[in-house]
């Protein structure tokens, strides 16, 4: 089921053509092919893989169109699972009772239930021995039937929102068409080549072959667009099936997408589930609602991530290119799309930090068959390159983080508390820095305890607003926070604290490693040390909290640790004076001490004071002690009182009929 | 004894390197002498310099030998102090010297280290002290009790009288010097002792306890050295020399070749760091027998370490270090420049690590290096090849080239610095 159809078919050629000297055939290949068969690349390796990524880049389509109209976003995804009788009733097919059962991989042959028989047996014996011993038993896993290769599970993946939308005649090719997107430029955008949502529905139509269903309205549209369609994988042009206009009673905008495909919930639930909660940290003015619907209601799962604050991030802004982080074609492309006529304007307009009289300089550099005024056209490709050489070794300006969009400190900070509920979180958001000409922002959290955390680092990724699941071990964070940073030094400890880290790197271009771009790679110094330095800043905020605490804690068990030792101390000292007071009774007519000594022992041996006697006078003094520290401690914290945190509290969708109770310090506006 | 060894060394015609360059043993002998003379001559000129005598800026704490019974009086009427701050409602406190590094003081007129007399308050009614401070009551109990009795114990049995209080051997120990320092007695007074370590054999002999030992008559291990230095008293000896060995192997080797036979001396060794007893006795055996000491340690920092401990003290034991360290020890071997001068194969020799570097860089910065320029020579050698080689590197021409060949070659050139 997994391997489609044309692998193997490539397979198939590949293994015959040494065979039978055939004339090779010169084929082409549209990009839907290609992806089709290279389906990893993006992140649809396996089913279970594969339902994961529909959700996101489905979870993420829908943030970007809701951010590009700087609406609030709320996205409602609801995964259903379809059983096998319900799938095939909905593509027309009637179910089949196996007749032949041999034929069947997961056939159980006679000899092989004997011996499952036979250890089931022994498995209850053991069990039940174990019972009779009153020892805890764990519950054994009910014994799975064997899940033959046939066993697809398919779901249901609805994804609705209230962005853009689409325009109405552009939908068909904005999903049948790999490769065709509005996200390209230079700009920090979440999805990048134009691929997520045509991924989605070529892996559904190589696994159900069922069309994807999509409505949308834009915003003041009287109608509905619904399409269903399906993608002509050998020319990569969409098949439209239907294409109509639709009531929109609600006036409605954004877009509800529904796409059928296998998947696996079993194994990527948690992945799934973890996705979810993370971009609802890195998106605290999102309300997600996540939906898993199934014939058994108890693995149904209803999750709301709801709105924590209304300040959005601004909308990433286009950018020009850096010289320094161009390349020969990208040079000849841009000349191609430009508007500018001649060298001096295209260097001036088309890049970054190239002033008028810095353009004059480097055209000067170029060589004595350049000119400022010289036309771009007639630019010759050995020209091209002297440009891109100059381009190379030239120094420029680091360009400024302006363009890029971080979720920022605050909107991380109510991401991390409300996801997570820490005892201690510090924030912290680095200036722009550059790596090849690309600006880059860091912006890290560190949080101390808190609810669903496990012990020990947690890391969280994200990058330009993403969540990064996979391949955690590899990428700069984990060695990062694992590697070059001295916890103990903070005061937290790496493997009993409940430790969470969040960094979130925002930059036009992340210098994702391998495939899936689900890390960044570790050899990267400029992003490496601008991590190490944001986790380092929100260390020390920490510090200072933990270090407070420790205090207040030392605060409460003074007295308890105090008291601990009187018994030792007194012990001792009463030890010593019982002795003295023996030995000056014995020898009584050399009276060594002086007269309040004397009086002392005597005392002493009278039985007048005992060990009891020291025991409460120290304990009255360390009672003392004890009630003056506090009293100091109370001052000093007094006046360093913690900042409070605003209070988010979502407004209800009413009219506008308040009333207003004024009080000398605040006002409390009621609506009803 | 002379013969016999003579007749040792004919049946041993090894071609061992260097070893034609070898006078014969009288020859030798007679090198000795000169120097055993004219060190013990000029030692006893000059007299040995106190604390008093020189008029430091700033005063210093030490310490002397106490009777049992001032000390019993000493925390007599500490404990009678504390009683009363007790009674009167005011807790109580200790007064202790510290021994921390700032508090420690080189003085190169008398080539040791001493305690400056800065004290740190140790409050009962004080989170960070009051383990301590129970500590502290309960070891002075504990020595009023040794006191009373007057016998000793070792620190061991010290702790095990106490361990839930204790909890580790180290905390106690560290108490125990802390309660030394603030009764201005050594440890010794205190009745306390360690474990034997050191051990010592050759030409001398002592009383312990009043039973007459002789160290030539003492099997291969040789003597241990008692851990209480009151018992030990009237030392003779013949030898010219005492040879302070940093290694048990070494020292065996010597022992066993009984090679105070061929060159009348006595050779010690503490196994490593050297301990409290071992050090009062080689300071003890210095001081009666005026003899010049000779060190035989690894060519490595912890080897001149070692070296520094016997000779300017440690700083832990600071406060003690008039009675504790022996002036004048020479660096007889195995010193780095030996590597390369008696051609010691590189595979016996080991790269220095990090932290053997950082030692020995640290080390070049010590005043007590510093005054020797020698040592200083040496030192950088050892940090600029970073190489270093143990005693039993020589074993490499053979188990008893130590002390067939390098050790007489050494002693015949006079080469110690």
């Amino acid at each position: 089921m997994d391997s489609s159809e044309s692998p193997t078919e490539t397979k198939k050629t590949k293994s015959k053509t040494p065979r039978k000297n055939k004339e090779t055939v010169l084929k082409q290949k549209s990009p839907a092919e290609f992806f089709a068969e290279n389906k990893n690349i993006a992140g649809f390796d396996n089913p279970g893989k594969s339902l994961y990524t529909t959700v996101r880049e489905l979870v993420e389509n829908s943030l970007d169109s809701a951010e590009s109209i700087s609406e609030l976003p709320v996205v409602e995804i609801t995964i259903e699972e379809i059983n096998k009788s319900k799938f095939n009733s909905m593509i027309g097919l009637i179910d089949c009772e196996r007749v032949d059962a041999e034929l069947y991989d997961d056939y159980e042959t006679e000899k092989a239930r004997e011996k499952r028989l036979a250890k089931e047996a022994r498995a209850q014996e053991i069990q039940a021995k174990n019972a009779a011993l009153g020892k805890k038993v764990k519950e054994t896993p009910a014994s799975k039937g064997i899940r033959g290769r046939g066993e697809a599970s398919f779901y249901r993946v609805i994804c609705k929102d209230n962005g853009k939308g689409m325009p109405h005649d552009d939908i068909p090719n904005m999903f049948g068409r790999v490769l065709s997107g509005t996200k390209y430029g230079l700009k920090q955008t979440r999805g990048k080549f134009g691929l997520g949502a045509k991924m989605a529905l070529i892996w559904s139509k190589m696994s159900t072959g069922l069309p994807i269903e999509i409505s949308s309205s834009m915003r003041n549209q009287s109608y509905i667009s619904f399409c269903r369609l399906d993608i002509d994988i050998h020319k990569n042009i969409p098949h439209v099936h239907v294409n109509e206009k639709r009531e929109n009673k609600e006036r409605w905008h954004g877009a509800e997408i529904q796409v059928v495909i296998e998947g696996n919930w079993t194994t990527y639930r948690s992945k799934i589930l973890h996705y979810m909660r993370q971009m609802a940290v890195i998106t605290p003015y999102a309300q997600f609602l996540f939906k898993f619907v199934s014939d058994a209601p108890e693995k149904n799962v209803t999750i709301r991530f709801s709105r924590r604050t209304d300040v959005m991030p601004p909308v990433p802004l286009e950018t020009k290119h850096h010289p320094s982080s161009v390349d020969l074609l990208l040079i000849k492309r841009l000349i191609a799309e430009t508007s500018k006529q001649n060298l001096l304007q295209f260097l001036q307009h088309e890049f970054v930090n190239i002033s008028k009289s810095h353009a004059e300089r480097l055209i000067g550099e170029m060589g004595p068959d350049f000119s400022p005024k010289m036309a771009l056209k007639s630019l010759t490709p050995q020209q091209l390159v002297r440009i891109h050489q100059l381009f190379r070794q030239a120094k420029f300006d680091d360009p400024n983080g302006h363009c890029l969009s971080p979720a920022g400190e605050y909107n991380l900070r109510l991401g991390i508390i409300k996801e997570l509920h820490p005892d201690m979180v510090a924030t912290y958001s680095g200036s722009a820095q550059v790596f090849e000409g690309h600006p880059f922002i860091v912006e890290a959290g560190v949080s101390i305890g808190g609810k669903n955390v496990k012990q020990g680092l947690n890391i969280f990724r994200f990058a330009n607003r993403i969540p990064l699941l996979f391949e955690q071990g590899a990428d700069v964070v984990t060695r990062t926070a694992l590697k070059r940073i001295n916890w103990s030094s903070y005061k937290i400890n790496q493997l009993q604290d409940k430790i969470g880290i969040f960094v979130s790197i925002v930059s036009t271009k992340i210098p994702f490693k391998g495939t899936g771009k689900e890390y960044i790679g570790d050899d990267i110094t400029e992003i490496a040390s601008a991590v190490k330095y944001s986790i380092q800043q929100c260390c020390i905020q920490l510090k200072s909290k933990i270090v407070k605490k420790m205090q207040a804690r030392e605060q409460q068990e003074r007295k308890r640790n105090l008291s601990k030792y009187i018994p030792d101390a007194t012990g001792a000292v009463y030890n010593v004076l019982k002795d003295m007071a023996e030995t000056q009774l014995h020898a009584s007519k050399k009276f060594r001490y002086g007269d309040d000594d004397g009086e002392l022992l005597r005392k002493v041996y009278e039985n007048l004071i005992t060990k009891e006697t020291l025991s409460e006078k120290l304990a009255k003094h360390v009672e003392q002690v004890d009630y003056e520290m506090a009293l100091e401690y109370a001052t000093q914290s007094g006046v360093s009182e913690e900042p409070r945190e605003a209070i988010y509290i979502q407004p209800l969708e009413t009219e506008n009929k308040i009333i207003d109770l004024h009080s000398p310090f605040f006002v409390f506006r009621m609506f009803y | 004894m002379a013969e016999s060894s003579k007749k040792r060394r004919r049946t041993n015609t090894d071609d061992l390197p260097f070893k034609n360059k070898l006078k014969p043993d009288s020859t030798i002998l007679q090198t000795l002498k000169d120097f055993s003379t004219s060190s013990s001559s000029s030692s006893s000129s000059s007299k040995t310099l106190t604390l008093q005598d020189l008029s430091l800026p700033f005063s210093c704490r030490e310490v002397s030998d106490l009777s049992l019974s001032s000390v019993q009086s000493n925390i007599e009427s500490l404990v009678l102090r504390i009683a009363h701050s007790i009674l009167s409602g005011n807790g109580f406190a200790f007064d202790v010297p510290s021994r921390a590094a700032t508090n420690q003081f080189y003085v190169p007129e008398l080539d040791r280290i001493v305690l400056k007399d800065k004290s740190s308050l140790r409050p009962f009614a004080n989170i960070s002290t009051v383990r301590k401070s129970a500590i502290t009551a309960r070891i002075l109990q504990l020595v009023h009790q040794l006191c009373i009795k007057g016998i000793h114990v070792t620190k061991r049995d010290l702790f095990y009288t106490d361990v839930k209080l204790f909890q580790d051997q180290i905390q106690s120990d560290t108490v125990l010097d802390d309660v030394s320092c603030m009764l201005g007695c050594t440890r010794s007074s205190l009745n306390v002792v360690a474990a034997e370590k050191g051990v010592v054999v050759g030409r001398l002999i002592f009383s312990d306890n009043g039973d007459m030992i002789d160290c030539t008559k003492m099997g291969m291990g040789g003597k241990a050295i008692p851990p209480n230095i009151d018992r030990v008293g009237d030392m003779q000896s013949d030898a010219l020399f005492i040879l302070l060995v940093e290694k048990d192997a070494a020292y065996m080797r010597l022992a066993e070749d009984r090679f105070y036979n061929r060159f009348p001396c006595i050779i010690v060794t503490a196994k490593g760091q050297p301990d409290v007893a071992t050090r009062l006795f080689l300071k003890k055996m210095k001081m009666e027998l005026n003899l010049p000491v000779l060190a035989l340690v690894d060519s490595d920092p912890y080897g001149l370490k070692i070296l520094s401990v016997y000779g300017c003290g440690s700083k832990n034991m600071s406060y003690d270090s008039a009675n504790l360290t022996t002036p004048d020890i020479k660096w007889l071997g195995v010193r780095p420049s030996d590597l390369d001068k008696y051609k010691i194969p590189e595979q016996c020799r080991l790269p220095m690590t990090e932290q053997d570097i950082k030692t020995g860089k640290d080390m070049l910065e010590e005043d007590f290096v510093k005054k020797n320029p020698g040592w200083v020579e040496e030192l950088t050698l050892m940090v600029k090849t970073k190489q270093k080689a143990e005693i039993q590197a020589l074993s490499t021409f053979g188990f008893q080239y130590l002390s067939e060949v390098y050790l007489p070659l050494k002693l015949q050139q006079k080469d110690w610095l």
